[in-house]
């Protein structure tokens, strides 16, 4: 207190030239740090969406001449993809699929995160078959899924012999089971990735308070909702955020294996934008599409952010006298 | 016997619905390799064969090694060329995870100790990751062809790298938090500049994190699809589109020689996979976890 | 009301035995401490007291009642943790009011007893606070709030001090005697703090390698420890204790030690000659300069307290042999001077070859 105003009152006001320097040269190095970044997004991100908005603007298909011939046409193709119906169901489609197999993911990782967090004999076992799926590469569980879900393959045969009735649906082939089919897909693969978050979250949580609640008398249904759960927010959030974010981006499944069939039964956003671009050659309306796309995730991912800082806030708030202590 | 009898029966119960995901997430994996050791009558045959009898390598000769003597059926596949896709898969994937790692973990530590960026912007640059590589593959193979770069490994490389770099970041970020700042604080007062500081003491101390962060980004990019697919033409192939490269040169369900070129393109993958496990948890963290 | 019973009480962890066929009575509304160093049992026996590890064998007794396969929460008991377990992302008040609304107990009551509680270990004006926003020995006392409220038969606490600085510890530690002496239920405190348990103890279970060593009243751990370990764990400082021998002298026993030979008292004369250990309290050997004692040995160091001074004396030994005087009178004693010393006979203590005490009178 009275040290504190005798230092101030003796400290100059100008900064002394060593600390100048000082700050000059942090300056320098923050900045040489962000260099590379800033030049990525300048020389390979900026180039790229100033292209796709010159073509949302412009109609140009590969049969014109070079791309600065193209004509413009103001917001014509906006209109027209925004009236498209087959782009209304692509996003509703895609929508579906992300939010279905997020769920699922999150479902099926938390069971058996919840069933693991806890020591006991094989746990290592386990562990690594579980993370296994999450190791393929999208496309080999593509193809593996084709040979898998073959309507005379081994899965219905193994449904089959174990339930008794002759079950045979067409995985694939089918187009009112097909995109539940691939979300099953999804789940499958991407299952693990919920599963290491969740568990590394409940691992996290300290075991004195859910003793305490025990013996406080609470049952374990109890203690999960008022304890656990609550405590497991930020990584739930965060489970979900980050899987549907990649769901909504899902490609090979749908496009290597069903190229967005049959019909159009899995024909998400990345497919037909796919298909718009590189089978119809409609650049100029896979440009549209792919901003309002992006327009559209950009909407979804600041929400995202939002509800992760927040979801981390609360965490350091939490624990901020152990923070600060330790 | 409440406590007890309780105990057990949540131990059986725990062991039966472990089990019975085990088998689901282990099934296709399993199916996979069985059918790379199946000669060419047991692919789709019905009922279904589980075990392949007699094991052949057949496919893998084919598919892998282009031996002539089994192009002789049916089924013998024209691109013979997994093998330069395996050189390029490495070569890009490496690359581009190196850059990544290398960009990343000096980003990270001047997010760390000079908060270059912000807590916001270290999730907008998450985010960033997070758009739908579909939205800016056409321009960017246009921006690419106009540059040269269309069909080239340098390409791939440069894209894998700028979309590598967020998840660089926010991983190697959570090792450096954890070198004590008293470390850097001793070489500053014994005469190390701040770059030496960098390379010299702090990443040689999270040496097993970088480790891990760049087999983790290594699984990402080697496993890519899209914009592998976009931007490799006929000079450069990866091994996702190898594979994909089979389903469309032929009629379709050559199921051995597809499954011989996944386990290929699969099994690095795992290995490296199960080499990082522990390290996993930490690299999906992304701070919502409390150390 | 609560009397707890332990009996063959035994846990294993694998191949490594924590407790081994520990029977213990406490009886309704005593205060009993288990003491010792770490890794001795203590806080795996509260534990399955409180239910949260299973005893390999033996029983649990509460009232006569069996409840080795009831659930914590089934056996009326109340716990504080060493890391006081708040959760952290409830209020104060929230934290508190858990147990009763496990209960079912009606929110007016509820909101009644919890001002009550809150008043009663001065915390009333932190009910809205979070527990990360308070200080250590805040938390540990809504800890105390969180279960007093529940009005449990028995209180566990598992070192639920050793996380404060020295100056919450004592201000804990009688917050903790005078809970007791106004609730008057039975409490089972946990800690290696031997001075804690002297404090607070009606009776001292002090336990070691898994198992008892000695039960009693502070008073006689003090007086009368049972064996070597006893004796040399509780005081401050610790009990003088120098090796030697028992020798038969003309029919009187003698103990000779590497630096001095002394005399031992009449209850002694029976000894058996061999390697023994002598044991003496600092506060029990007189110290004068220049005049006449049992033993004279140089001083090695002086430390003058303020209210008492120790003298740090060289015996020949590595452990140096400390006498407490009152006052400063002795603080400018020269390191070097020999010193007499007398050893009160009343107070010394003969240990064996095992640490078991010869004679006790």
């Amino acid at each position: 207190m009275s040290v504190a105003a005798v230092s101030a009152a003796s400290i100059p006001s100008q900064p002394s030239p060593r600390e100048l320097s000082r700050r000059r040269a942090i300056k320098r190095f923050r900045w040489s740090i962000l260099a590379p970044l800033i030049l990525l997004l300048a020389f390979v991100l900026m180039p790229v969406l100033f292209l796709q908005l010159y073509f949302s603007f412009h109609q140009w298909t590969v049969y014109l001449g070079s791309w600065s011939d193209a004509e413009y046409v103001g917001l014509d193709l906006f209109l027209e993809v925004l009236t498209d119906p087959r782009f209304g169901w692509a996003v509703v489609r895609s929508l579906a699929f992300a939010t279905g197999s997020t769920i699922g993911c999150f479902l099926v990782g938390f069971a058996l995160a919840y069933l693991m967090r806890r020591p006991f004999r094989g746990q290592a076992f386990y562990y690594t078959i579980f993370i296994l799926p999450m190791l393929t590469v999208p496309v080999v569980v593509a193809y593996t899924a084709e040979m898998l879900l073959y309507q005379s393959g081994p899965l219905n045969d193994l449904i089959s012999r174990i339930t008794g009735i002759d079950f045979k649906p067409m995985w694939l082939t089918d187009p009112n089971i097909a995109l539940p089919t691939v979300m099953l897909l999804e789940i499958w693969n991407w299952a693990p990735f919920s599963f290491i978050i969740l568990l590394a979250g409940l691992a996290a949580i300290p075991s004195e308070p859910i003793e305490a609640a025990e013996i406080l008398g609470a049952s374990r249904w109890r203690v999960f909702w008022e304890v656990e759960l609550p405590l497991l927010r930020p990584v739930i959030f965060l489970a979900l955020v980050l899987r549907f974010l990649e769901a909504m981006a899902e490609f090979p499944k749908t496009w290597a294996l069903l190229q967005g069939g049959p019909g159009t039964a899995t024909e998400t956003l990345p497919v037909y934008i796919f298909l718009t671009t590189w089978q119809y050659f409609e650049i100029s309306k896979g440009a549209v599409m792919s901003y309002l796309v992006m327009l559209l995730m950009i909407v979804i991912v600041l929400f995202a952010i939002r509800l992760l800082r927040r979801e981390k806030q609360a965490l350091d708030t939490m624990y901020a006298r152990q923070k600060a202590a330790g | 016997m409440r406590k007890s009898r309780r105990r057990r029966l949540t131990a059986i119960m725990r062991y039966v619905l472990l089990t019975a995901w085990a088998i689901v997430a282990f099934f296709p994996i399993f199916w996979m390799i069985s059918t790379s050791f199946k000669p060419d009558t047991q692919w789709f045959a019905w009922p279904p064969v589980y075990f392949p009898h007699p094991p052949t390598l057949s496919n893998y000769l084919n598919v892998w090694f282009g031996a002539e003597e089994y192009a002789a059926t049916q089924y013998a596949i024209s691109s013979q060329k997994p093998l330069i896709s395996l050189l390029n898969s490495t070569i890009i994937a490496g690359t581009a995870t190196l850059l990544s790692v290398l960009f990343g973990a000096v980003m990270a530590y001047g997010v760390s100790r000079y908060r270059i960026l912000s807590e916001t912007r270290m999730f907008q640059l998450l985010m960033l990751r997070m758009i739908p590589p579909i939205v800016i593959v056409a321009p960017l193979s246009l921006y690419y062809s106009t540059l040269g770069l269309l069909d080239s490994m340098t390409g791939l490389i440069l894209i894998y790298f700028l979309t590598s770099l967020p998840y660089a970041v926010w991983m190697t970020k959570s090792f450096i938090d954890e070198v004590p700042r008293e470390i850097e604080q001793a070489a500053e007062i014994l005469g190390a500049s701040r770059w030496r500081t960098i390379f010299e003491i702090v990443l040689p101390l999270i040496r097993s994190g970088l480790v891990a962060t760049f087999l983790f980004i290594l699984i990402l990019t080697w496993s890519e699809y899209l914009l592998a697919l976009i931007i490799t033409k006929t000079q450069v192939t990866t091994l996702p589109i190898e594979l994909s490269k089979y389903q469309g040169s032929t009629e379709g369900r050559v199921y051995g020689r597809q499954a011989a070129l996944a386990v290929g393109i699969t099994i690095p993958l795992m290995i490296v996979g199960l080499i990082i496990r522990k390290h996993l948890a930490r690299g999906f963290s992304f701070g919502m976890v409390r150390r | 009301m609560a009397r707890i019973e332990l009996v063959g009480l035994s846990k294993s962890f694998g191949n490594v035995v924590a407790v081994r066929d520990l029977s213990l009575t406490i009886e309704d509304g005593e205060f009993v401490v288990l003491v010792g160093p770490s890794g001795c049992g203590k806080t795996t026996t509260l534990r399955m007291i409180a239910g949260f590890v299973d005893a390999s064998a033996g029983e649990i007794r509460i009232d006569g009642r069996v409840v080795n396969d009831l659930e914590p929460r089934d056996r009326g008991l109340g716990m504080v943790f060493q890391t006081h377990a708040l959760f952290p992302h409830k209020t104060v008040m929230q934290n508190i009011e858990f147990g009763l609304r496990m209960k079912r107990v009606p929110a007016p009551e509820r909101a009644q007893r919890v001002r009550e509680v809150a008043d009663m270990v001065h915390i009333s004006h932190l009910l809205d606070q979070m527990p990360g926003q308070c200080s250590g020995g805040e938390a540990q006392r809504v800890a105390l709030a969180r279960t007093l409220v529940t009005q449990p038969s028995t209180f566990l606490l598992d070192e639920p001090l050793s996380s404060l600085d020295a100056k919450l510890r004592r201000e804990l530690r009688a917050e903790c005697d005078r809970l007791h002496q106004a609730l008057k239920r039975t409490f089972i405190y946990v800690t290696h703090d031997q001075e804690e348990a002297m404090t607070l103890a009606d009776r001292i279970v002090v336990m070691r390698a898994g198992e008892i060593v000695q039960v009693g009243t502070p008073m006689e751990i003090y007086s009368n420890p049972v064996n070597y370990f006893v004796a040399d764990f509780f005081g401050s400082p610790s009990m003088n204790l120098l090796a030697g021998e028992i020798v038969q002298v003309d029919g009187t026993a003698r103990f000779r030690a590497t630096s001095f030979e002394l005399d031992l008292p009449e209850r002694f004369k029976a000894a058996e000659s061999g390697a023994a250990t002598l044991g003496i309290r600092p506060e029990h050997v007189g110290v004068t300069l220049g005049g006449k004692g049992d033993i004279e040995l140089p001083v090695r160091l002086v430390e003058p307290l303020g209210r008492d001074t120790l003298l740090y004396f060289d015996a020949g030994t590595e452990r140096a042999f400390v006498a407490v005087s009152e006052g400063l009178d002795m603080a400018d004693v020269k390191v070097g001077v020999r010193m007499a010393l007398s050893l009160d006979p009343r107070r010394l203590y003969l240990f064996d070859a095992d640490g078991r005490r010869l004679a006790p009178p």
